[in-house]
């Protein structure tokens, strides 16, 4: 498969046998996705051929798919909200009544049955968008189930789960496995996961896959350096000061998700001058809402921020900046850049209205303009196709260099920082990491949060735990383990250690 | 006092309710066919001119075929037509819906007083052959209640039958399910090796075939075989209001063109009391404050299901 | 190879709209011929019609200048991406305000009456935009359809005025206001023709809103607004605000046109001073992809076309032929990257398949 310029999946050859867990990982954008949704039939192939169950795919469909027992949960739910479950779980093999009305009681009687059958207790009768993301996934995998799926796939379907609900999604895999003999592959960037429950497991990089083990036969180390084509070693960063005075203050914080849920729960945290806080936790425990809400881009319920000592609870992005905050967003091209924008504009975009670009303050100054992004672009080393061209058209890593020299070059005391390398090549992430270091030893406050527990570790000074949207634990960098913090990532340890 | 009882008595008369149910069918039947469209997912802005097909069609086939059933035959042919056409560019082309509307009704416009001048020599036609107004015996002589729905044209009785017809088709068949998944959320049938963009073409065309009804039975029915240069006059926008209304729901959809026929049916009693032009307001004023108040609605219903759910509320995810 | 897209893109651009402009005659030319007129003939005469007096040429660029402000008005929306529907109820309402003032202060100087009406009707040309922009902005209510619910609105209230209160002594005239006073009107540049006094502040009007979008710090943010609204807000642009005054200019702008429709051509308010004239600058826009420049240029055409058609008339040609050359010229730029992509992705799959059946030959071989 090949996207305009960039090559996907890049000859791949791979068997998966009857009857296994096969779990298929790679960093984002290695390629995993798109090579499933070629079994799927969504996408089609440039070159080279698919065999399900000894058969050549010849037309690329999820109908042939579909047709040949395969059966995928996307990262993504595709359920229609306003249908009840059952309604869901039928659709396109539709019981009928008289030949052409839709027997929803039939509906409903055949998705019990399968409930029961499969223990996936979930009400038929419910409408998808009133009903938890855990039984979503329920629905979805009933779904492919009711289609006589005999190879489910799971696009990292522990993503968006709860510890408990991963535990009963690994139950419900063993079980059809073990009593179905259902053929399994699960995407993941989790190594645990891989660990638990797969029997086999390949690794792809780039759009290439770099290998295929037996579980039993590697561990998460191994893995690991597989999937970043190097043993995981960095150079040491050179910190430098000590923390100075409170700058980020945050006491209280409750904050909503975009259903209305309580995503932060109750939470305070504290970060000084010249010191990284790292946020460890499993994506969709609050972090991202917490983010948001300091830096204006969500309005919390309850509790204060307070930045550089100033009230800024509630207040805009526009009022919160000029406190002395810059924010590199966790989503680049949704809130980082604006894809059409050359990346001039792109580096200008919030120093637009400043004195020296601007004749009487409103007249562009074109000729000022392009010599700061020309320094600003080399500066920070971005290549791509010039200073005119889309940001959007540029590789995820150049991306990132945008965006990272547009808020670095705001010399905030106060930084933000979200997932600084997703998705970014290595020569890139070790300089947007050196360049975060120099933030950091310039005497600047870093919040950082990322899904690679490596970098937090890299790059923290101290590293708190979210679950659940509470803080679980608060650390000195080097005073703990990424095993150890792993129990504290998964769930509140004092209520555990209290049970047991 | 008795001059307000007089102008009440005026407005419940049947007489009103009879010219309301007149005014609201035209409206009614592409409403109907907006409705689909709405339901696959599409804001169709070029009902108007889908219309305005129609009616110019629909006299044109009469004259050409001396016969109002020939008439709403090429009516109809050609809002598969109009269909097909409008689902090339929103659907295959995927441009956007708006100008296609917009340049459809124009487009409509142009064609059909170019053609009528071409062929009549005027800007209008008229006395070809109409379709027939039905008179239903006993029924007809029910108090009130037959007043009001006594001797309409054939397609005011034909519209509530469609009504129940789509209602079956839009809520209790999979081809239904399959068209609601297709405006709500395509990549569910994608996914599920069915083809969103199937659908939307037929809700296109549907909805094609059903302006274009309602344009034949303007033209055909409603003026008894006479063609006026822009004689849909705005219906289309009237429909695509109803269609907002009614939250594309076909029954609601036909109540919401009731009202706007309602409005409008008084505004010709009330003359001499209030300007028609007022009380033509009302309708469009009360389809506004509806918009506004379901978006407010479903708002606060999240935050409702938040504080009603303690369970979901404390869930990280 | 890359830094040279932007030039590509324009002319690529300019190569659809050629492209489109001679489908749309000849589509013109096998309908006229259909119906027995030849084709040449006609389009000779609508050339005539066009440019043979000064008052045509007067009148097409008046029609052009309507355009051209209503055009300016939706892309001062578009641009910051809100759709400004309700052009032709703003219009509607600024024309019977501006009207109105004139009558009342029917007696007073010229130099206090024309900038009152001008300014009464940008008031309330924007006051019935805030409706659907604050609707937008703080509720999230689609502006594309209470605009258009609005502007039917619009046209039952300026007809009620005009028939009821505001209507004129004269009994024929059913509904219309009274006439202004003629020391009110504008001046004439050619005369007998349309074109007045006003099409210097239309320039005036153009020039700024070219400037201020293509060429100031307010017009960078509101092409980020546009662009991307998140990422905009995320940057402290404060993006609700922004929205919602470009909405409010957009109304006054077009309540501004209802004003030079009355100062200038009919001098007291019907339902004529516009006929859909917003829905046209719409498209307009549209075609110009949203561009100033191209906005101006291609009012222009547009007015050649509809003031052409007039011409003819003369010989017998219904001058709606004008609106399915329009029309045409519309569905073909809007449908011109569908159309590109199509005929991409069928290029691509014929050189996927030529590329794996030379595999296929290499395989066996």
């Amino acid at each position: 498969m090949e996207f305009p310029g960039v090559l996907a999946n890049d000859d791949i050859s791979l068997d998966i046998k009857k009857g296994e867990v096969f779990a298929l990982v790679g960093e984002n954008g290695a390629g995993k996705s798109t090579l499933m949704n070629i079994l799927y039939g969504i996408n089609e192939p440039t070159d080279g051929e698919v065999l399900i169950g000894g058969k050549k795919v010849e037309a690329f469909s999820p109908k042939t798919a579909i047709g040949l027992g395969v059966g995928m949960v996307h990262q993504h739910f595709m359920l229609v909200p306003s249908f009840t479950v059952a309604q869901n779980i039928v659709m396109s093999m539709e019981p009928k009544k008289y030949g052409f009305l839709f027997d929803n009681r039939a509906a409903e009687r055949k998705t019990q049955e399968l409930v029961n059958t499969y223990g996936l207790q979930v009400d038929p009768s419910a409408v998808v968008r009133e009903i938890s993301v855990g039984l979503q996934q329920r629905v979805e995998i009933l779904k492919t189930l009711y289609r006589g799926a005999k190879i489910l796939i799971l696009d990292e379907p522990t993503a968006v789960l709860t510890p408990q609900e991963t535990d009963e999604l690994f139950d419900v895999i063993r079980r059809v496995v073990r009593e179905r003999g259902m053929t399994v592959i699960i995407i993941t960037h989790k190594l645990y996961e891989v660990m638990a429950i797969s029997d086999r497991v390949g690794v792809m990089r780039k759009g290439r896959l770099v290998g295929v083990k037996n579980t039993c036969d590697t561990d998460e180390k191994d893995l690991a350096s597989m999937m970043v084509g190097r043993p995981v070693l960095y150079d040491d960063l050179e910190k430098t000061g000590t923390a100075g005075e409170n700058r980020i203050a945050v006491e209280h914080l409750t904050v909503t998700d975009n259903r209305g849920l309580i995503a932060v729960n109750d939470l305070s945290l504290a970060v000084h001058a010249g010191e990284i806080l790292g946020i460890a936790a499993i994506e969709g425990n609050g972090q991202s809402e917490l983010l948001e809400a300091i830096t204006g881009m969500r309005k919390p319920e309850r509790g204060t921020v307070r930045i550089m000592g100033q009230d800024v609870t509630g207040k805009s992005p526009d009022q919160i900046r000029a406190v002395g905050l810059a924010h590199i967003p966790e989503d680049r091209i949704s809130t980082g850049i604006s894809a059409p924008a050359s990346v001039t504009d792109n580096l200008m975009v919030g120093k637009h209205d400043d004195k020296e670009f601007n004749l009487f303050g409103f007249h562009q100054r074109r000729s000022t303009i392009e010599r700061y992004a020309r320094e600003i672009y080399e500066k920070f080393d971005i290549r791509g196709a010039g200073l005119d061209s889309d940001v959007g058209s540029m590789s995820g890593g150049n991306m990132q260099k945008v965006v990272v020299a547009r808020e670095f070059s705001f010399d905030t005391p106060v930084l933000i920082i979200s997932q600084p390398t997703r998705g970014v090549d290595v020569g890139a992430i070790e300089f947007i990491h050196k360049a975060i270091i120099e933030k950091r030893n310039s005497g600047a406050a870093i919040l950082l949060c990322s899904a690679d527990l490596d970098e937090v570790f890299r790059l923290s000074d101290r590293i708190i735990t979210m679950y659940e949207g509470k803080v679980t634990g608060s650390f000195a960098a080097d005073a703990i383990t990424k095993e150890e913090i792993g129990y504290y990532m998964t769930g509140d340890r004092s209520e555990k250690e209290a049970r047991a | 006092m008795n001059e307000f009882s007089e102008l009440l008595k005026s407005i419940l008369s049947p007489g009103t309710f009879n010219e309301m149910l007149r005014r609201a069918t035209p409206v009614a039947i592409a409403a109907l066919g907006g409705a689909l469209t709405e339901h696959a997912g599409i804001m169709n802005i070029g009902m108007d001119g889908m219309i305005l097909m129609g009616a110019f069609f629909g006299v044109l086939g009469s004259f050409l075929f001396s016969s109002a059933w020939a008439g709403l035959a090429f009516a109809i042919l050609i809002g598969v037509l109009v269909g097909l056409f409008y689902a090339l560019f929103v659907i295959k082309f995927r441009s956007d819906e708006f100008i296609i509307g917009c340049a459809l009704n124009t487009f409509a416009l142009g064609l059909t007083s170019y053609m009528s001048r071409a062929i009549f020599g005027t800007s209008g036609a008229k006395g070809y052959p109409s379709l027939p107004d039905l008179h239903l015996g006993v029924i007809g002589k029910i108090p009130f209640f037959g007043g009001v729905i006594d001797g309409h044209s054939l397609f005011v009785y034909v519209a509530v039958l469609l009504v129940v017809i789509l209602w079956v088709f839009v809520y209790k068949t999979p081809a239904g399910f399959h068209l609601r998944a297709a405006g709500e959320k395509p990549e569910t049938l994608r996914t599920a090796g069915l083809s969103p963009d199937r659908m939307k073409w037929i809700a296109s065309v549907l909805c094609g075939v059903l302006c274009s009804i309602a344009g034949a039975h303007l033209s055909l029915g409603y003026l008894n075989g006479t063609f006026a240069e822009n004689m849909s006059n705005s219906r289309g926008f009237v429909a695509f209001a109803c269609v907002i209304f009614g939250g594309a729901n076909p029954i609601k959809t036909y109540l919401a063109s009731l009202m706007f026929g309602f409005f409008d049916a008084i505004g010709l009693r009330l003359q001499g009391t209030i300007s028609s032009d007022l009380t033509g307001i009302i309708p469009y004023a009360i389809t506004v404050i509806m918009m506004v108040y379901v978006v407010i609605r479903s708002n606060r219903r999240k935050k409702h299901a938040q504080k009603r759910d303690p369970k979901a509320a404390g869930g990280a995810a | 190879m890359k830094e040279k897209t932007p030039v590509l893109v324009r002319y690529r651009y300019l190569f659809s709209l050629l492209v489109s402009v001679l489908l749309a005659f000849g589509i013109g030319a096998i309908i006229l011929a259909a119906s027995g007129f030849a084709p040449l003939q006609a389009y000779g005469a609508m050339l005539r019609g066009a440019f043979d007096s000064a008052r045509h040429v007067g009148d097409l660029l008046e029609y052009a200048m309507v355009l051209c402000i209503c055009g300016l008005a939706c892309v001062l929306g578009a641009r910051v991406g809100i759709f400004n529907v309700g052009g032709e109820g703003q219009l509607l309402l600024g024309a019977i305000f501006a009207c109105q003032i004139g009558i009342w202060l029917d007696g007073m100087s010229p130099w206090l009456v024309i900038p009152l009406a001008a300014l009464g009707a940008m008031a309330v040309g924007a006051a019935y935009a805030f409706i659907p922009g604050v609707l937008k902005v703080k509720v999230k209510v689609n502006e594309v359809i209470t605009t258009i619910m609005l502007n039917t609105i619009a046209a039952f209230l300026c007809q009620y005025l005009a028939k009821g209160p505001w209507k004129n002594a004269n009994k024929n005239l059913v509904a219309a206001t009274s006439q202004l006073n003629a020391d009110y009107w504008f001046g004439k540049l050619i005369p007998r023709s349309n074109l007045t006094t006003a099409v210097f502040a239309a320039a005036v009007i153009a020039f700024l809103v070219w400037y201020v979008m293509q060429k100031t710090s307010k017009g960078f943010e509101m092409k980020i607004v546009g662009q991307n609204p998140r990422f905009a807000f995320f940057s402290g642009i404060k993006t609700d605000r922004l929205v919602l005054i470009c909405m409010l200019i957009s109304g006054a702008m077009c309540g501004l046109v209802g004003m030079f429709r009355v100062y200038g051509v009919e001098h007291l308010y019907k339902s004529s001073v516009s006929n859909d004239y917003y829905f046209e600058a719409i498209m307009v826009a549209m075609i110009a992809s949203y561009q100033p420049v191209a906005v101006i240029l291609l009012s222009l055409f547009f007015a050649i076309l509809k003031i052409g058609a007039q011409g003819m008339e003369l010989i017998g040609i219904p001058s709606q032929i004008y609106l399915i050359l329009q029309t045409v010229i519309i569905f073909f730029m809007a449908a011109e990257s569908g159309i590109m992509a199509s005929i991409d992705a069928a290029a691509q799959r014929r050189r996927a398949k030529a590329a794996a059946q030379q595999r296929q030959k290499e395989a066996q071989a």
